[in-house]
């Protein structure tokens, strides 16, 4: 497994090339795997985006601000680098591992769904041990689903589980907008 | 007790770290949509239906945070930096308006509450964002006229269009405390502002050209709050100018164009030193490229 991170310098953040990859590594060690890795930062922008073509190698695009502290602007955070990383990683191998093959692509997901399908990424990425604000992941969940005890519930499902295929993730999310729409009609 | 507290001396804990107005400045990066691409959101204005919607409006929440802790600490300042009028100094100021700073003090140390607890509910940290100073900067003036140009009438001001934006996100994405809190401190706001534009034309009313240099400062406030083209009428601006609300606290409807005009310049001004950079960043790359 290789890493490449482009560009080596930065102009517009102080951002460390190596430590990226070295971050990515052990992001895919802690994920299983083992494909050769190529990071694209666009410096340009503080957005947070990040975009995984798959492929060999994979190909990540990052924002800046996906990898950046938020309490230091323009510097480096692993965490936030780590976190960023795992969630487009997990989702990853969430569809290679089946279960997934009818999941939209990522360019294609709504955002309930990305807000659904992170809720369960977020939720196992805590217990494989990184530190995860749970109360974050809720708020984007509600922002997406509705702020009632039945999202709550939803949310709750989502985060706890760890082997849910895209059928169920779909399904809860479906669910937890339903109530909203029958609670406003 | 010390009079002219001096930015750099705020107390804070090991949570907090500030952002100076250099290092806002100095960061070229911008969110403006200078490209073709086609994926990007044609708006840059908060609201829901932004892929990242969450964590702007979590950054926001916590701006709003940090924003009424200095506003606290300014009114608090106000209420003791100047002499009263009965002391006969030239920057006396009536016990009357002395009272009004307390009552926003109060204000602001109730908003710093609920800003706390909103931030809790959206998932944030206290200090999990840097904390600009720059609205307490503003209030370090020595004229307090200059003082309620620059905080009760700029920044204030500012802090209106930023809720009725947040009262609006709220709204749409059916969050109910979020909505509700915002409506509460936007009224407040409301009443700030007044009572800035009321004071300062009392204190003014026989002198113009103290008048004209309070308005040229909060016309600096104005523009350094726009920087970036943060706040505008155009929705590449995430706050919008919260036109009806302005009245309400007294902006007439030229000093409402007039901040308008200083926020559209502002934006335009990011615009093209974006591109710049960006155009010079993609010569510089497609150079070693070729190379």
């Amino acid at each position: 497994m290789t890493v490449t991170v482009s560009p080596t310098e930065f102009k517009f953040v102080f951002f460390d090339a190596a430590r990226i990859a070295a971050v990515a590594e052990e992001v895919m060690g802690l994920l299983g795997l083992t494909d050769d890795l190529v990071i694209e930062v666009d410096e340009t922008t503080p957005v947070s985006r990040v975009i995984l073509t798959e492929g060999s190698p994979l190909h990540i695009k990052a924002e800046s601000g996906a990898f950046e502290d938020q309490r230091r602007p323009r510097h480096q955070s692993d965490a936030t680098a780590q976190l960023a990383l795992c969630r487009v990683l997990l989702r990853l191998k969430d569809r290679r591992e089946g279960g997934f093959a009818e999941a939209p692509a990522e360019g294609e997901l709504t955002l309930p769904q990305v807000a659904a399908w992170d809720s369960y990424v977020l939720g196992r990425l805590g217990r494989l041990g990184l530190p995860v604000h749970e109360q974050r992941w809720r708020y984007n969940f509600r922002n997406r689903h509705g702020f009632n005890d039945g999202a709550d519930a939803s949310f709750d499902q989502l985060f706890g589980s760890d082997h849910l295929s895209w059928g169920a993730v779909s399904a809860i999310s479906e669910q937890a907008r339903a109530a909203v729409t029958d609670a406003k009609a | 007790m010390r009079k002219f507290f001096p930015v750099d001396d705020l107390a804070r804990d090991e949570r907090f770290r500030t952002l100076t107005v250099a290092d806002r400045i100095g960061d070229p990066r911008s969110t403006l949509n200078l490209n073709s691409d086609q994926s990007r959101r044609s708006s840059n204005r908060l609201a829901p239906s932004r892929k990242d919607a969450t964590d702007a409006a979590r950054s926001l929440m916590h701006g709003i945070f940090v924003g009424e802790i200095q506003a606290l600490e300014g009114a608090g300042r106000t209420c003791w930096d100047f002499p009263d009028v009965n002391e006969g100094a030239d920057d006396a100021i009536p016990f009357a308006l002395k009272l009004d700073m307390a009552r926003q003090a109060w204000d602001e140390a109730r908003h710093v509450e609920i800003s706390v607890k909103l931030s809790g509910w959206m998932g944030t940290e206290i200090g999990q964002f840097a904390e600009n100073t720059v609205l307490f900067e503003a209030a370090c003036s020595h004229d307090p006229v200059l003082r309620l140009a620059g905080v009760n009438r700029a920044l204030e001001g500012l802090a209106i269009d930023v809720f009725t934006t947040m009262k609006e996100f709220g709204n749409l994405a059916g969050d109910p405390f979020l909505e509700f809190c915002e409506d509460w401190m936007l009224a407040d706001e409301v009443t700030h502002v007044k009572m800035g534009s009321d004071w300062l034309r009392r204190l003014t009313e026989t002198d113009p050209e103290r008048r004209k240099k309070a308005l040229e400062f909060q016309n600096v406030v104005d523009k350094l709050f726009s920087f970036g083209g943060t706040r505008s009428d155009s929705d590449e601006s995430p706050i919008g100018l919260a036109r009806r609300f302005r009245e309400l606290a007294g902006f007439s409807d030229d000093e409402i164009e007039t901040i308008a005009e200083v926020s559209r310049q502002a934006l335009d001004e990011r615009r093209t030193e974006a591109s710049t950079l960006r155009r010079a960043a993609a010569a510089e790359s497609f150079t070693k490229t070729t190379a």
